[in-house]
């Protein structure tokens, strides 16, 4: 007997090493995929970080600019209009020409090429907006934009094989170089306001991200306020309710199946439902939310009867043992206690719901919108259909805009978790 | 409701210590049982060699009953028994106590035996003396077997049987009241013979104990202080 | 001469002892329940007594839990579950098709085997009951409430400095105390315990036994329990089931010494089960 236990440990050590060995390898093996994943993630951030960023500055020249009112060609301080439609173009044109010392025709256009005539016209327009009677007549200073040609070339300088270099010719160079000389009145770089506080255009100088994020804004409000309630309506009735039978059935089955039709199919049926039918207004984030609203229902449904399920049914049998009823039992104990596991899921199909644009292209949200919108009823569009139409451009100001808007979808989204888990913190410690 | 099916409990090991409880008390009474034999032998054939055997044997009585006390105490610590289980702990229990007296008895017949022979003279009375000892005899050794078959029928009867033993006794007392009127320089020899007779007596109504002991192991029922048509109304109700 | 090992349920003629008492608090005649096609249940009756503290015992599967939910409708939340027969709550037939359960529950309470005190503040968790079915009008009565139960249910002295924080952070056998507080707050008249003691050490386990003895003074119990030695203690009549039929109902003592029927004296004793 004590032989064969001798015999049984031996037989059992010597295994042990190759099982240690097999139980190591399955360890690499994990360790080796989070490593794959983790890089991946970090290459992908860093680069658009790195271009993000660049994204989000821009290079300016301050100028001296008298602000003549016979060359604007304003009369009355106190006409909107007359203020609206100055010439403010050949009042930064002659500037610019008197800055760069361009007489001959050749010298102008290579001037004018270096700064974003219209963009800066648009400023002065501004300050004269609010301000007008103070203003005109007297020289003030203010930032010129440069051209996103140049801004492209100033932001890599030093970088090999100075990219950039091929927009401009000799003497442009040459002014370039002249500028960036300059101790005093020099380019200099300041974070690029206009991304954030604009809309789209054509200019790439000019185009921000603003209607984008406000039209986000509003189709996610749009989509949380139906889908939230609907959503946790149904699930509670589906778990607590509803008797199990075939049309339960049916609608279970039916739902599971709709968290996997591709969204595009969505954008179809609101298509033809709420633009078509009902004759909702088009590219509004209000039709938008209603799209995703469709979307996004079968996520926050499943996930909050997984929810529901996970109420331990000791809680339901110790309010019922005291006689609460299915409507108090429901309300007092299983929601509360389901509400992380609900907020959850909804984050979850949120923030699917932020980053689609397929369904989105369907209800026309993918129009060109410079103007910010106001109301759920206003044309807008969305951040991923932005950063789709900014990288489309071949313009060079573009796809850096692209990134940084990239960068403000990422953060919109781990701000939207992170309120989530602040709430779910929240509602969790009242327990 | 005759059979205990003691040997049917899930736990093997309960089993076995119940077997144990029991095997070790009739062997207590296998015991008993010969001391009294012999005790008798010794009074009636004033056997002084056999008596002393008698008197020797009490020790070991005396620590089988501390054993079994001993046994029980633990199964009921340990085992919790619950009805019948309980009701063979406490009887064998009881019943111990019972054989104990009993061995305790046949000492005191022992002890007379040995006093008798000293004085060395056979004396009438001796006739009642063998007759009660062979009834007691008869008695002790049907409880044993009742016991061990958990029959309530030789228990009731062993009741029955005591009380014949009993007017046997009284009987045997007038003889020996009458012998010693008649001739009173015997007197203190003739008590010696009414001590053991008294003995006798006793180891019945022991005897008697224990089947009232089995009637509550195997029916559940209480039957001490009752008559004996009681008894069998409690026991036997539908008869 | 009876065979020790029956499992056949036709063996089973009738429940023997004394089911039936003259002041009962509740009294089930015929009871029949089913889950689906499967029958738990076959013809039970039996009667609770005022102020009595009746024990349920047999194997596992023998129906005494179904029987014991059956007394407060809680297996009304079973869908495929059917209960038959007379159950009454002094002379209301507890089954009626009109009757409203959250009354007959606020009347017939339960303690459940896990402690399973709602993950809120010991306050609320006594408060709960009260506060649903509207028995006090004013903080200070839902106070007292909350005192006068607790200190029923032996908490009150351990918990009165700690009212606010939450339920589930106190010991197991607290919890279950909790959970009879809660249960005793809204004044029933019978406490139906479905092994209430089954995950608790033997200290806390004493101190529930301790409690139904002092609640049973007040309230008629119906207790569900594995263990024993446990009926044996607490209990004044002792419910044998098997096979989801009443095989005996008898005084405790009486079952633990000396059962009627062999399939009791066979369980009891350990002989299979």
């Amino acid at each position: 007997m004590t032989d064969k236990n001798i015999n049984t440990i031996d037989l059992v050590n010597k295994n042990l090493k190759k099982r240690y060995r097999a139980e190591k390898r399955f360890q690499a093996y994990g360790i080796l995929s989070i490593c794959f994943g983790l890089m991946c993630l970090v290459f992908l951030f860093t680069d658009i970080i790195s271009k993000g960023t660049r994204g989000f500055f821009y290079h300016y020249l301050p100028i001296e600019i008298h602000l003549d009112a016979e060359v604007l060609g304003i009369t009355d301080t106190n006409d909107v209009h007359q203020i609206l439609g100055a010439d403010y173009t050949t009042l930064v044109k002659k500037r610019v020409y008197e800055i760069f010392e361009a007489k001959k025709r050749k010298e102008k256009k290579n001037a004018r090429t270096l700064i974003a005539i219209d963009a800066t016209g648009y400023r002065i327009q501004d300050l004269l907006k609010t301000n007008a009677a103070s203003l005109l007549g007297t020289t003030i200073t203010i930032d010129a934009l440069v051209d996103d040609k140049v801004d492209f070339y100033l932001k890599r300088l030093g970088e090999k094989g100075e990219p950039g270099k091929e927009y401009f010719n000799e003497a442009q160079l040459l002014l370039i170089g002249k500028l960036l000389e300059r101790q005093e009145g020099g380019f200099n770089k300041s974070l690029n306001k206009t991304f954030f506080t604009s809309g789209d255009s054509a200019q790439s100088e000019e185009a921000g991200i603003l209607s984008a994020f406000m039209g986000s804004l509003y189709l996610l409000l749009v989509t949380f306020c139906l889908s939230f309630p609907i959503g946790i309506a149904t699930a509670v009735y589906l778990e607590e309710y509803a008797p199990k039978n075939k049309w339960t059935d049916l609608i279970e089955i039916n739902i599971n199946n709709l968290a996997a039709v591709p969204s595009i199919i969505f954008g179809l049926l609101g298509l033809a439902i709420f633009l078509s039918f009902f004759g909702f207004p088009r590219s509004t984030p209000l039709v938008g939310g209603f799209v995703l609203t469709l979307m996004t229902l079968p996520t926050i449904i499943i996930s909050s009867r997984a929810a529901i399920k996970a109420v331990p049914p000791s809680i339901r049998e110790a309010a019922y043992g005291i006689g609460a009823s299915k409507m108090q039992v429901t309300i007092h104990h299983v929601i509360p206690l389901a509400m992380p596991g609900m907020l959850t899921g909804t984050i979850i199909g949120l923030a699917q719901a932020l980053g689609e644009s397929a369904p989105l292209l369907m209800i026309g949200m993918a129009a060109f919108i410079p103007d910010v919108p106001t109301a759920i009823t206003d044309p807008s569009t969305v951040l991923p259909m932005q950063i789709f139409q900014w990288f489309r451009n071949a313009d060079a100001g573009f796809s850096e805009k692209a990134s940084a808007a990239i960068l403000v979808l990422i953060l919109f989204l781990v701000m939207m978790n992170a309120l989530a888990v602040w709430a779910r913190s929240r509602l969790e410690r009242r327990w | 409701m005759d059979k205990l099916n003691i040997d049917q409990h899930i736990s093997q090991q309960y089993n076995a210590v119940l077997d144990d409880l029991k095997t070790e008390f009739l062997e207590m009474g296998g015991i008993v049982e010969q001391q009294i034999i012999d005790a008798v032998k010794a009074i009636t054939k004033l056997d002084t060699e056999l008596a002393e055997k008698v008197l020797s044997v009490e020790s070991t009585v005396d620590d089988r009953e501390m054993a079994l006390d001993d046994l029980c105490v633990q199964i009921i610590a340990r085992r919790q028994p619950t009805a019948s289980d309980l009701r063979l702990v406490m009887s064998i229990s009881k019943a111990t106590r019972d054989l104990e007296r009993m061995g305790d008895e046949a000492k005191k017949i022992a002890q007379m035996a040995i006093l008798i022979s000293e004085n060395g003279e056979i004396l009438d009375g001796f006739g009642e003396l063998k007759n009660l000892g062979r009834r007691v005899q008869q008695v002790v050794s049907d409880t044993l077997t009742a016991f061990a078959r958990y029959d309530v029928n030789t228990a009731l009867q062993i009741a029955e049987e005591d009380k014949a033993i009993d007017e046997e006794y009284d009987i045997a007392m007038r003889v020996l009241i009458t012998y010693m009127m008649e001739n009173p320089r015997n007197i203190s020899r003739a008590m010696n013979i009414t001590w053991a007779l008294r003995a006798l007596e006793r180891i019945g109504d022991h005897a008697e104990n224990i089947a009232e002991h089995i009637i509550y192991l195997v029916k559940g029922l209480d039957v001490r202080h009752k008559t004996i048509s009681e008894m069998e109304e409690e026991v036997r109700p539908e008869k | 001469m009876e065979n020790n090992t029956i499992t056949d349920i036709n063996d089973i003629k009738e429940t023997v002892g004394i089911p039936l008492v003259d002041n009962a608090k509740m009294s089930m005649r015929d009871v029949d329940v089913f889950y689906g096609e499967k029958q738990a249940i076959f013809g039970v009756s039996l009667d609770i007594g005022v102020n009595e503290v009746i024990a349920m015992i047999g194997p596992s599967g023998c129906g005494k839990s179904t029987f014991l939910r059956c007394l407060n409708r809680m297996n009304d939340t079973i869908e495929i579950c059917k209960v038959t027969g007379q159950l009454h709550l002094e002379g209301q037939n507890i089954y009626d098709s009109k009757l409203d359960v959250v009354p007959l529950r606020a009347r017939v309470g339960m303690v459940f085997q896990k402690p399973n005190p709602f993950p809120k503040s010991i306050y609320d968790n006594v408060a709960y009951g009260p506060r649903i079915h509207g028995l006090a009008a004013r903080r200070a009565d839902m106070d007292e409430i909350v005192e006068t139960s607790l200190r029923k249910a032996g908490l009150w002295e351990e918990v009165k400095d700690r009212l606010h924080q939450p339920g589930t952070g106190l010991s197991g056998g607290q919890q279950q105390r909790l959970c009879i507080a809660r249960t005793i707050a809204v004044s029933p008249e019978v406490i139906l315990m479905d092994e209430p003691c089954s995950a608790l050490d033997p200290i806390a386990t004493a101190k529930i036994e301790e409690l139904i003895d002092e609640l049973s003074e007040n309230f008629t119990i119906a207790i569900v329990t594995h263990s024993m030695q446990q009926a044996a203690r607490v209990s004044h009549r002792t419910a044998y089931f098997h096979l989801g039929k009443l095989v005996e109902v008898n005084e405790t003592e009486k079952v633990f010494t000396n059962p009627d029927h062999s399939l009791t004296e066979a369980y009891i004793t350990g002989r299979f089960g």
